[in-house]
């Protein structure tokens, strides 16, 4: 063992007595210190030190419906969460035209394509899986739904607003509200019907009736109808604008005609549709070329441009459907899919539409000729949008008022009205003089005037009940699928249903 | 003096606030913080004075024992001499002014007969040839009296002073123990007896009395594995006295291996503890679970305490856009920050003295809220008395991917995609715009088919070199020590192209003891940054799936090779272009704590705790033009992801410990309370359409910017602690702990919650009935813990209804739009895991072998998480409180041996193993539940469920499962037929490690061990498709597909094309228990030997010690897991075989 031991003989252990009065009172001091601080902490209470403020990077609720500006912000986001829909992420509502399209007879995917959910909707082979492919429109509209949910609640009970903007924006959350349930009863029938933002009710809500939602869509447009202005209004809203970027209430009763079409209720969509087609000192017609252009006379509700990157200031459609001259490609943004064979045959001959550069445009690359959607037609960068991306025009309101006329027996108003939009194509009047006959050219009109916007075929083909016998002939063309009845509706989410035990899938997945 | 002072705190005390109004609060603010202030600026000028050691004596004819009193006064040293020999000294004559003390003493005595000798801060003067050697006594005896007084002192071989060793005499009962300053007294004991000096921390020590009335003893600190001082959470301990689930890892153990994140050294090594990293690149994410996942979905890191100061266990979000992914998530947090990386690899493993792993209530309790998941502290190394001492290590090494798996060559490969082809009817065509039954295939038409490339070997073939130099400075006397460190590390990737992660460190340390002893000042930091810069993403997934005969990566002209087809379109997307875009991650972190302790009187000490970090990191990753194929490379193609975050938190924790002892009772208590205060900000940026590749960096050359986020929130956190050990004859302990915490992040209603544990331990072996066993048992202990601990892992402000602004590039109509920052939930409480805890310790045959077996009890209920909602309720989730509760039991037992301990030759053995099952136990409301149809009770808390795999239906050639009643479907319910439910939890891990030292040579290795069943990704590896268009190459395996009608094989058929029927059953096949297969492994983790050049204890030369080492890391691994590593898990870059060699010299 170490060990060191030392023998003293008288006592001389000496601790050091510290006779530097400077440090010695420097030690007390920092003693007291800490002490002030402990006897602090512990007597002033702990709840004061576990406050915090909201961060400054986000406004609470309570704040944000007491400004107009703040509360415009609110409707304007929703706007823009529209319009920074892509076509590269999931299928989303904005971007319908394309995932629809597919489904329906609209477009042919290209043989090298490698998304698998352009495949899926392509095929009509949408299944109810993790992946989710097939219910990312449920997946991408209810969180909208959620944000109008909680902006008419606050708005409604705001005091500190002006009346003007409260009323403005109270209706566009009730138009949106009613846009989102619109597109979600046509693609999977019966659905929850959510109207607050009270997540331990709206967790176990079951399917309610088509008719029941419909019924919703109808007094939520119908008191929108009430609250919008009838001009447009800017970012503010309530300075009014040319931008014809936020709905009014034309957008309002624009869809509202489409809903009474949709549920036969002839007269209403036909009174609808005429206070539009009317209101002729904001809508007319406009040359095909000018359509689709940003604040067309033609235009009742468009988005604007959000996007940077290689889609600053162009339209989504124009990026992702114009081919490029070496042909169709998998590239992001993408080139997959062109127009079907079956779509470019049913234009009447001498269409202006179909004419090259108009609304159609077609490049050949070794050999093959692709045609593609030209309704937008810039996909160049700029400093300046030129075209904005079309939710609702004027155009499909005489469609409307056709068919509400041709089902009621009003043949001439109804071949009046059609006439319009084929004048317009370049197409002599219509020979169809019976109400069947009639119904037929109405629905042939609408899928070359139509065309590529906004699934407008799909759900006609649905509407009319003739999808099983149109896609029972199509399906097979697509990479010899088969059709099945039951793809006409989409499935639900597999989370959803896992979460929500009072929800059922759609039968046939 | 003191007095005075003492009463003007106590007027304070009487005087302070009350909680009251904000004006109020903020005087007391401001009054924390100038005492911050003020506490900083003192103890800056305290160590000022502390470090003057130097005298300034000036006396003409004085005597000797003046001098000695002036040295006294100015210095820390203290005299011992016998009286009797100065008497005949001569005065002397000193001129010295801001000399050493060595030259005043030299001065002195340099005539004279008289010698003196420095022993720590003590200056011995002895007669000249009587300078004592070790145990050698200075006769001078009281004869003639036969019972006398003997008082004494005990100190280390420091020269510091040992409380509490008892000094019997021997054949007596006569004993007592030294006091605080390491004084005894025994009186009127027989002038021949013996003394026998012992204590827990001390070797025993017998001296001779011989007549000797004073006795000074220096006795060797005790060097068993149960006296090591374990660090607690605000204290000390050890394992003998700990009534706690505590383990320590010491430095050492962690420098001996080759990694850049301390977390990494502990794999395998202690029972409990299971750490899994998520990429074998440097600054990887690391997943550390200890006993097992308490929150079913997230919240599930311990707390990292660092000297005392709270750090972060998350990285801030990376770069928005994703891209930053490359290093990994640290475990799959859904709450935030949850970054990617390891905020814990900006920590240099060299600084580390030691790390402890605190488990049970026991140990964690007082750590309330956030120890939930248990707590590891890390303890930097400080500075020790002695003279200065320099050590320098340089260490460098090569790192390799060590597994692989077999993929198809060429000739296979072209075979699957034919076969793919004829199986689907299509043709390949070199028409990038074939149709059908034509289909673009360049692998097969324009691609030379014959062309044969390992891309594992082009890709991740290289050699990761390792660089570490280390350095530090330290020494120091009784009153001042410091540490200087510096350290500089670098690693490259095994990827082609030059990137590397270089980490820089620099760390300090400052202890100051006043001459009085009475205040303490430990003053710690250290200040780390690192640039690591990687490809955008990790090569390894290229490595596998490029096609063997895809084409060569560069053009003859040295420029990349994009392949372009007869219409001038790139025909692949060319691996090396990734490597263009360099991922750029520049991090620094400052960690700084400083700990004032005063002793107020004796037994009782103020203390503060007072610590600052802050962690920022920038990260950039650009686009270029030139990355993209030059048919698509446009300005609006350049573009940037730039984010800049900042993890700030300071910590103040006021302190008052009381020791007592009373008859054989020693009593420590101690209360404390905690004010912390976290700030977190980031901002993420991205531009596009820049003119030129050079500047994409430059931000300001975007011409178009958007805002992709901008972080910023607060986190606040207030407590009072408190606790209470109780130890009565080193027999029977007991521990009480008690807190009461408040976190911002809850509600007004919950902000504030109690936490408490108790905690008894019994030595056994102290019992008399015990003495018999004491030969074989010298140490056994029982523990029993039970006690409550919290969780807050949430983001902040869920409580709050919250808007954050949405700027697009293009703003909507010029406005910032507000969208909904999810659902809030004013009602969120705390979560409690309520933690129990049985343990013994054993000792035998001279502690040569020490076993430890605990069995732990954890249930978690009022679980904080992510409560998944359906989406039509506008979120997919809410933070709130979930009526589960999930119990996670483990045994752990761990086993230390000496089995050799001769001279020349030692041999060392741990061995630890944990068994570890995670249950749901109860869900009440679970059947209404959201979760109704995702969890189970009885199962674990992460349970996937599948599907039953019934193999390849021999007459489609399509995958089948089994339905709820067991019949093959093609069409199987999701929720329903889901029957086969899989656990992921590791169910038994641990560690194996052997250390030889013979002579000169040492030798150290460590196996890890893990049983556990992981997803195969090999067969079902990034949805990728056997055959399939996007050209993937495939494992070997998949050359057992279905090849005709009739024929029986594990795997479906191959296809060229999108056939979504085809896409379905391979989706179902990969939800299926066919998908997850046994992942257990043995890893040789760590392999070490050194050799000692210079052997500290002989060498007088400069040299104090050198030592050649080689280090190796993750050297073998022994699997059936047929995936890249079963660590990984996924196809990421797996942990590299490092092995590296090095040279440590100490002056």
């Amino acid at each position: 063992m170490l060990g060191e031991l030392f023998y003293l003989k008288n006592k001389k252990i000496m601790i050091m007595r510290n006779n530097i009065k400077g440090i010695q009172a420097c030690y007390i001091k920092l003693a007291a210190y800490i002490g002030i601080l402990f006897v602090l902490l512990i007597v002033c209470g702990c709840s004061k030190l576990v406050h915090v403020d909201p961060p400054i990077t986000k406004i609470t609720s309570s704040n944000v419906f007491k400004t107009d500006a703040t509360a415009a912000a609110v409707m304007t986001n929703l706007y823009t969460l529209l319009s920074s829909s892509n076509y590269n992420s999931t299928p989303s509502l904005p971007t319908i035209s394309l995932w629809l399209g597919l489904s329906a007879d609209e477009f042919t995917l290209w043989s090298g394509n490698n998304n698998l959910a352009m495949a899926a909707y392509y095929q009509n082979m949408l299944t109810s899986n993790s992946s989710n492919i097939g219910s990312e429109f449920w997946v991408n509209m209810y969180p909208l739904i959620f944000v109008c949910n909680s902006a008419i609640e606050g708005l409604s009970i705001s005091t500190e607003l002006s009346p003007a903007v409260k009323q403005q924006l109270l209706g566009e959350a009730k138009f949106m509200r009613a846009f989102f349930y619109f597109y979600l009863v046509n693609l999977f029938g019966d659905i929850p019907l959510v109207l607050t933002s009270d997540y331990s009710q709206n967790s176990t809500l079951p399917r309610f009736s088509k008719s029941q939602i419909y019924q919703q869509i109808v007094s939520d447009l119908k008191d929108a109808k009430e609250l919008l202005t009838s001009g447009y209004v800017d970012g503010s809203a309530s300075n009014s604008t040319l931008e014809r970027v936020r709905p009014n209430k034309w957008a309002a009763t624009a869809l509202l005609a489409r809903t009474y079409l949709y549920l036969g209720d002839l007269l209403s969509a036909e009174a609808q549709s005429t206070a539009i087609i009317n209101y002729t000192s904001l809508y007319n017609l406009a040359p095909l070329n000018s359509v689709f252009l940003k604040n067309s006379n033609e235009a009742i509700w468009q988005l604007q441009p959000v996007l940077g990157g290689t889609l600053l200031n162009i339209t989504p459609e124009a990026a992702w459907f114009i081919v490029p001259t070496n042909g169709p490609n998998n590239n992001q943004p993408g080139n997959p899919v062109y127009l079907s064979s079956r779509l470019l045959t049913s234009f009447e001959v001498n269409d202006q539409r179909k004419i090259n550069g108009n609304w159609i445009n077609t490049v050949t690359v070794g050999g093959n000729t692709y045609s593609f959607p030209f309704k937008y037609k810039v996909n160049l960068t700029s400093s300046n949008a030129t075209e904005y991306r079309m939710m609702l025009r004027l155009g499909e309101q005489y469609l409307i008022r056709a068919e509400a006329r041709a089902e009621q027996g009003n043949i001439a108003g109804s071949q009046a009205d059609l006439n319009m939009i084929r004048t317009r194509a370049g197409l002599s009047n219509t020979t169809s003089n019976d109400k069947a006959t009639l119904l037929n050219a109405i629905l042939n009109e609408r899928q070359v005037e139509l065309f590529t916007e906004m699934g407008q075929r799909w759900m006609d083909l649905k509407r009319k009940a003739i999808i099983d016998s149109v896609m029972t002939v199509v399906t097979p063309m697509k990479n010899s699928s088969v059709w099945n009845s039951h793809q006409q509706l989409f499935p639900l989410p597999l989370g959803d249903l896992q979460k929500d035990p009072y929800l059922t899938q759609n039968a046939g997945y | 003096m003191f007095k005075p002072k003492q009463n003007k705190v106590m007027y304070l005390i009487e005087n302070a606030p009350r909680a009251g109004t904000g004006r109020l609060y903020n005087k007391i603010v401001l009054v924390m913080r100038l005492t911050a202030f003020l506490l900083m600026v003192g103890c800056l000028q305290m160590s000022a004075n502390g470090i003057a050691q130097s005298v300034t004596i000036v006396e003409k004819n004085a005597p000797l024992d003046k001098i000695f009193k002036q040295i006294e006064k100015q210095t820390s040293y203290v005299f011992f001499y016998d009286d009797h020999i100065l008497q005949n000294a001569k005065k002397v004559d000193v001129n010295i002014k801001n000399g050493s003390v060595e030259q005043v003493m030299q001065a002195c005595l340099k005539d004279m007969p008289l010698n003196y000798q420095i022993v720590g801060n003590t200056i011995i003067v002895v007669v000249k040839g009587k300078a004592r050697a070790v145990g050698e006594v200075v006769q001078n005896t009281d004869k003639g009296l036969a019972f006398i007084d003997v008082r004494g002192r005990v100190t280390n071989e420091n020269g510091e002073p040992i409380a509490g060793v008892t000094v019997t005499v021997k054949g007596s009962k006569q004993a007592t123990s030294t006091n605080s300053q390491g004084d005894f007294f025994i009186a009127n004991t027989d002038k021949e007896a013996i003394l026998i000096f012992s204590g827990s921390t001390v070797e025993t020590f017998e001296v001779k009395v011989a007549g000797r009335t004073e006795v000074m003893v220096k006795l060797v600190m005790k060097v068993s594995k149960l006296d090591e001082v374990q660090v607690i959470a605000y204290g000390t301990t050890t394992q003998r006295l700990s009534t706690g689930n505590i383990n320590s890892i010491k430095g050492e153990e962690i420098q001996k291996q080759p990694i850049n994140n301390f977390l990494l050294a502990l794999e395998g090594r202690v029972p409990g503890l299971f750490i899994s990293q998520s990429t074998g690149l440097s600054g990887t994410g690391v997943t550390v679970r200890l006993q097992g996942q308490n929150s079913i979905f997230g919240g599930n890191d311990p707390l990292y305490v660092i000297d005392g100061v709270p750090y972060s266990s998350q990285m801030l979000p990376t770069t928005a856009g994703g891209n930053g992914g490359i290093l990994g998530k640290s475990g799959d947090n859904v709450y935030s920050p949850g970054g990617n990386g390891s905020p814990l690899s900006y920590i240099n493993p060299s600084d580390i003295e030691s790390v402890e792993v605190l488990k049970d209530a026991d140990a964690t309790s007082i750590y309330g809220s956030r120890a939930a998941n248990g707590a590891i502290l890390v303890t930097t190394k400080k500075g020790k008395i002695g003279p200065i001492k320099i050590n320098s290590n340089f260490q460098y090494g090569e790192g390799k991917v060590s597994r692989s798996t077999d993929m198809m060559n060429t000739q296979q490969y072209i075979l699957m995609r034919k076969e793919a082809f004829r199986n689907d009817n299509l043709f390949p065509s070199a028409n990038p715009s074939a149709v059908l039954p034509f289909v673009y295939a360049p692998d097969l038409t324009i691609w030379d088919t014959t062309r044969f490339t390992d891309w594992r070997k082009v890709l991740i073939g290289g050699v990761a070199k390792y660089a570490n130099i280390n350095s530090t400075v330290s020494g120091g006397n009784a009153a001042i020590q410091y540490l200087v460190g510096g350290t500089y590390h670098r690693e490259t990737t095994v990827f082609p192209g030059d990137f590397s992660d270089e980490k820089a460190f620099v760390h300090f340390n400052i202890n100051n003891v006043s001459i009085n002893k009475k205040f303490h000042l430990q003053l710690s930091g250290s200040y780390g940054y690192d640039n690591n810069q990687l490809p955008q993403t990790d090569l390894t997934v290229s490595s596998y799936f490029l096609p063997p005969n895809a084409p060569s990566l560069l053009n003859p002209d040295g420029s990349l090779n994009w392949a372009p087809n007869a219409l001038g379109t790139s025909t692949w997307t060319n691996p090396l272009s990734i490597n263009l875009n360099r991922y750029k991650n520049r991090t620094n972190n400052l960690i700084s704590s400083l700990i004032l302790n005063y002793k107020v009187l004796p037994g009782l000490e103020l203390l503060a705790n007072i610590g600052y970090s802050n962690l920022g990191t920038k990260e950039s990753l650009p686009i270029v033009a030139v990355s993209k194929p030059p048919e698509s490379r446009t300005s609006s193609n350049r573009q940037v992801y730039l984010s800049n975050s900042t993890l700030n938190s300071w910590i103040i924790e006021p302190q008052l410990i009381y020791k007592t002892s009373m008859s054989k009772a020693r009593i420590e208590a101690l209360v404390g309370a905690t004010i912390q205060r976290n700030s977190n900000e980031g901002l993420y940026l991205f531009g596009s359409g820049y003119n030129s590749d050079v500047v994409v960096e430059d931000i300001r050359q975007a011409s178009s910017l958007t805002i992709l986020n901008s972080i910023s929130s607060i986190y606040k956190y207030a407590a009072a602690f408190g606790r209470v050990n109780f130890n009565w004859n080193d027999k029977y302990i007991l521990n009480l702990t008690a807190r009461r915490d408040g976190s911002s992040r809850f509600g007004a209603q919950n902000q504030f919650h109690d936490f408490g544990s108790v905690g008894i331990a019994w030595i056994f072996s102290k019992e008399s009935f015990f003495e018999r066993l004491s030969n074989i048992i010298s140490f056994g202990k029982l523990k029993v813990s039970y006690g409550t601990t919290g969780n807050d892992q949430i983001d902040d402000y869920r409580f709050m209804n919250l808007y954050n602004p949405n700027s697009p590039t293009v703003p909507y109509q010029n406005t910032i739009g507000l969208s909904l920052n999810g659902l809030p939930n004013p009602y969120l409480q705390w979560e409690e895991t309520k933690k129990m805890s049985f343990g013994i310790d054993l000792s035998a045959i001279k502690d040569r072998i020490l076993i430890s077996f605990s069995y732990n009890l954890n249930r978690s209920s009022n679980q904080l998480l992510q409560y998944a909602l359906p989406i039509i309720t506008g979120v997919n989730s809410i933070v709130d409180n979930f009526p589960a509760t999930v119990q996670n039991r483990t045994l752990e037992f761990s086993l230390n041996t000496s089995n050799i301990k001769r001279k020349h030759f030692t041999w060392n053995t741990t061995f630890n193993i944990t068994s570890s099952q995670n249950k749901l136990i109860s869900f009440p409301t679970l059947s209404t539940s959201t979760y109704a149809n995702q969890l189970v009770i009885g199962q674990p808390a992460n349970v996937v469920k599948t599907y039953h795999f019934l193999g390849v239906d021999p007459a489609t050639g399509l995958y089948m499962v089994a339905d709820s009643r067991g019949n093959p479907t093609t069409t199987p319910n999701s929720i329903t037929d889901k029957t086969v439910f899989i656990n992921k939890n590791p169910t038994i891990y641990g560690g194996l490690q052997n250390a030889f030292i013979f002579n000169r040579f040492q030798l150290d290795f460590l196996f890890q061990f893990v049983k556990q069943i992981a997803p195969s990704n090999i067969l079902f590896g990034l949805g990728s498709y056997p055959g399939n268009g996007n050209r993937n190459n495939q494992p070997l395996y998949a050359l057992n597909r279905w090849p005709n009608p009739g024929q029986n094989t594990d795997l479906q058929k191959f296809s060229s094309g999108s056939g979504v029927s085809i896409f379905n059953q391979f989706n179902n096949a990969n939800s299926s228990d066919i998908a997850y297969v046994d992942a257990s492994f043995i890893r040789l983790k760590t392999l070490s030997i050194s050799y000692d050049l210079v052997k500290e204890s002989t060498t007088k030369g400069v040299l104090s010690s050198c030592r050649v080492y080689v280090q190796c890391q993750n050297l073998l691994t022994i699997t059936k897991y047929p995936g890249l590593d079963p660590e990984t898990q996924v196809y990421t870059l797996p942990p590299l075989r490092t092995i590296t060699a090095g040279i440590q010299i100490g002056f």
